[in-house]
């Protein structure tokens, strides 16, 4: 049939996809059906049913309305369209004498089942996880949002992947300006295939050369739901568990799903402990190395005496023997990350005990040095999301305040400060509710205030209705 | 649902984004709020008065040096009071004002002052930085390589947005006002001597000749130029800067006197050249203990935000003057004025004393810090009734 024989031209290897040609009320045709991601028994009742229609059957309308009824189906000229939906499953039929093909979903890929994503483990609330499929994760927003206003807005990037990629937003919370801004740079994105949601970050981000994360990324729905319903805009994208939101602002990366189930005062206080940790994890190793080399009056005397009998005839200097304690962990870390688990466990004993024990003894490092390094790297976990960004801040903190003392460490500070100031992620200042200050947005910032006074949605998301509840 | 809440929005940051239709080249698209303007205004009334202006007054009058911080923290707050009118009455940038009123010859030619008044307090703050760091807190470190580290922050500063700033001041005025209310705590339990500042004006000469001789030090407020037509501001916003300006001055006095008290009898003991562990001299919170001493350092980034405004005051005007919009361009030939300026004339704690302490700067610089919010007032006022709005009655008349 010459309609089929257009389709398969299309492929370079035809052998993907099967063509059963079929004789259907008055007319005859063909359904093309990929071998792979095609649901069989789909395909089966199709033609069952195409088969057994009733023989006055003729138009491709006909067909539609009464063979393939229960099926989704949409009819169209468009070749490169009905190659890309056959790519992903669906099913063509084609009808003699039509040049029009009635594509009819029939997809059906192998996914695994919900469960705990290992990023955002919890001790209390929802243990579910998104997973690789697309209409599995849209479902699970779906079951948390039962609202008409719940919009999903689907579409295809990567000209050689076309991935689905659904935008999801509340129309009547989310602001359009911001919807609009999304949507505008995800149709731009001129790309030939994207495997991941992290593909589209740099596209959507203000600045993707920036260190800090501008857009918020989570495996739960309950997370997403939530943020959902404070305006913001989420982009799932098929073949990932991951989800990406915007407008995204700082203190998203010290908010966890958890805070929210727990008391409220326990909550405030897990939040103040991450804002300590960060700080302490990020400035710790600069200030001990500064005070070290220029700022020793600044040092109480009796630990000026034990770091001094600690650090008595080291080979290196005191930024250096930093510098390498700090490389040393992140070299062991990365290590234990990609190895199998088993062989982690006994990498991160080997690093642990053997080479951090063995160097003070022998008399390369500092015990001093490591338990800075050790107490600022554990620090830093209290913030997972931050870890790479932080690790590398980290370092030059630690050479700055090295080379040019706490001068150096404070105007690096004031320096990424004022870089992280000038972030605005689709109108919503970086730093807010802290710069600009937004009073009201502090329920939810430092503090885990009661569910019961967040009667306003956050300010410093724009929002389209800011009243949460009565 | 309720309708009329459906309806509202979230403005809050429309104040921090609006028009740049027929803006000027220097003209940012985005504003500050009053909240941030209150914040930047507290920083300036305390953040040099409270540096090493009291180590200088102390050395050139005694005990009478918190006097003439007094006159010229009052100077200031007199001039803070047109610069607030100008901000308030006044809907333009700076720039658009005095190409409006005076032409655009005359506006670049007001803008060359403006530019020179803030070239000369930036280095001033520039050399009192380096001053306080280079000889106390790091005297066994380059100088100039201590420069080049604080002009890479002031070039960030200038190649950014004003909102930026803003914003940065913002978020570290708590921090400032903490390690303030650290000091105030030392300094009040631990007690001073207030007998020690009287008899007041005993040498009058001296006073007088002191009096004259540091007015380098006012103009502080300078940089809130370019806050004009660039602030959201709300009904009160005006009490509040104007409450943080006398706040802020006030908290300098305070540390003058309680410095005077302490070392006023013997300001020989007061000098730029001490180690770490005499770094109290420069503030009196440090005598106390390595408490004041940490809360005094961290203090002291109150005095890089306001080099850093007046960093961005003087890349905007420089932008205005040469009519490039590239900002990080200005920003880094601003660093080449101030490097070269810091390296090879002010090569010396000593030839910085003796420079602002001359006479050109003591005539020239009260009279700008004087003029400057002055002509921004009346080019305010003028702008207003050129492009006053008719009223009804005169739209009535002119339909007629």
């Amino acid at each position: 049939m010459e309609a089929a024989q257009k389709i398969l031209d299309k492929f370079s290897t035809p052998d993907i996809v099967f063509v059963h040609e079929l004789k259907c009320g008055k007319t005859s045709g063909a359904l093309i059906v990929h071998h792979d991601l095609s649901n069989a028994t789909a395909a089966r009742a199709v033609i069952y049913a195409l088969e057994h229609c009733a023989e006055k059957l003729e138009k491709l309308e006909d067909f539609c309305r009464y063979a393939l009824l229960e099926y989704d189906v949409i009819v169209t000229t468009d070749i490169a369209d009905c190659t890309n939906k056959l790519l992903s499953g669906d099913m063509l039929l084609c009808i003699e004498g039509e040049d029009r093909y009635v594509i009819i979903d029939a997809r059906m890929y192998t996914t695994r089942g919900i469960t705990e994503p290992p990023t955002e483990t919890v001790m209390r609330g929802p243990r579910e996880g998104f997973i690789e499929d697309l209409k599995t994760n849209l479902s699970l927003l779906e079951r948390r949002l039962k609202t008409p206003d719940f919009a999903v807005e689907h579409m295809e990037i990567g000209r050689r992947s076309n991935t689905s990629v659904a935008l999801c937003y509340i129309s009547s919370i989310a602001d359009q300006k911001v919807i609009k801004n999304v949507k505008k740079r995800l149709s731009k994105i001129d790309i030939d295939g994207i495997t991941d949601s992290h593909y589209l970050v740099h596209y959507i981000e203000e600045k993707p050369l920036s260190l800090f994360n501008q857009v918020g990324i989570s495996e739960k729905p309950d997370i997403v739901a939530a943020k959902l319903l404070e305006g913001r805009v989420a982009i799932i994208v098929d073949g990932t568990p991951m989800v990406v939101t915007v407008p995204f602002v700082l203190v998203e990366e010290f908010q966890s799903g958890e805070d929210y189930y727990q008391r409220s005062a326990y909550g405030t206080f897990i939040r103040l402990l991450r804002y300590a940790g960060l700080i302490l994890a990020l400035l710790l190793p600069g200030l001990y190395v500064a005070l070290q080399n220029f700022h020793y009056a600044l040092i109480p005397v009796r630990f000026m005496v034990t770091l001094m009998t600690a650090i008595k005839g080291l080979p290196l200097s005191p930024l250096a023997e930093m510098v390498f304690v700090i490389l040393l962990f992140e070299i062991i870390r990365e290590a234990s990350v990609r190895m199998p688990r088993a062989v982690g466990m006994a990498m991160s004993i080997v690093g642990a005990l053997v080479l951090g024990e063995t160097a003070v003894n022998a008399g390369i490092i500092s015990s001093p040095a490591v338990m800075v390094t050790a107490l600022s790297s554990i620090a830093l976990f209290t913030v997972p999301s931050m870890i790479g960004p932080m690790s590398v801040l980290r370092i030059a903190f630690t050479v700055i305040g090295g080379l040019c003392g706490l001068f150096g460490l404070i105007l690096a500070v004031l320096f990424t400060l004022h870089y992280v100031c000038s972030l605005n992620a689709y109108d919503a200042p970086y730093l807010a509710p802290f710069a600009p200050l937004v009073y009201s947005d502090f329920k939810d910032a430092i503090e885990r205030g009661p569910i019961s006074a967040m009667k306003k949605r956050p300010r410093s998301i724009p929002n389209s209705n800011p009243t949460r509840q009565a | 649902m309720n309708s009329a809440t459906q309806q509202q929005s979230n403005t809050q940051f429309d104040s921090e984004a609006t028009q740049n239709a027929g803006a000027t080249n220097t003209r940012e698209t985005k504003q500050t709020t009053g909240k941030q303007l209150v914040a930047i205004i507290f920083i300036l009334a305390m953040a040099t008065k409270m540096f090493l202006l009291p180590i200088f007054l102390i050395q050139a009058t005694g005990r009478d040096g918190y006097i003439i911080l007094s006159v010229y923290g009052a100077f200031d707050l007199i001039t803070l009071i047109p610069m607030l009118i100008a901000i308030r009455i006044c809907d333009v940038d700076i720039f658009e004002l005095l190409s409006s009123v005076l032409g655009r010859v005359g506006a670049k030619i007001a803008v060359v002052f403006i530019w020179l008044f803030l070239l000369f307090k930036l280095n001033t703050a520039v050399s009192e930085i380096l001053t306080f760091y280079g000889t106390n807190v790091l005297s066994d470190f380059n100088t100039s390589m201590m420069l080049i580290v604080l002009l890479a922050f002031l070039a960030a500063t200038g190649a950014h947005t004003l909102r930026a700033l803003s914003r940065l001041n913002e978020i570290l005025v708590p921090v400032i006002v903490l390690c303030l209310a650290v000091l105030v705590a030392i300094v009040i339990m631990t007690g001073f001597d207030l007998c020690n500042i009287f008899p007041a004006v005993a040498d009058k000469k001296g006073f007088s000749d002191a009096l004259v001789k540091h007015p380098a030090w006012v103009g502080d407020f300078t940089p809130l130029l370019l806050f004009i037509g660039r602030t959201k501001t709300k009904k009160h916003t005006w009490c509040f800067a104007a409450g943080s300006g006398v706040i802020g001055t006030t908290v300098a006095v305070f540390f003058a006197i309680a410095l005077s008290a302490a070392f006023g009898n013997v300001p020989t003991y007061v000098d730029a050249s001490t180690n770490i562990s005499n770094i109290l001299q420069f503030s009196v919170g440090n005598v106390y203990g390595r408490l004041d001493m940490f809360s005094s350092i961290l203090w002291s980034v109150s005095v890089f935000i306001e080099a850093a405004l007046f960093f961005y005051a003087t890349c905007r005007c420089a932008s205005f003057v040469v009519g490039k919009p590239a900002h990080l361009v200005i920003s880094l030939c601003t660093c080449v004025i101030v490097y070269v300026v810091q390296v090879f004339a002010l090569t010396d704690p000593m030839i910085f004393s003796v420079a602002v302490t001359s006479k050109l700067c003591a005539i020239a610089t009260p009279i700008l810090a004087a003029v400057l919010p002055l002509l921004a007032l009346v080019c305010a006022v003028v702008y207003n009734t050129k492009h006053k709005k008719p009223s009804a009655e005169e739209e009535q008349n002119a339909g007629e």
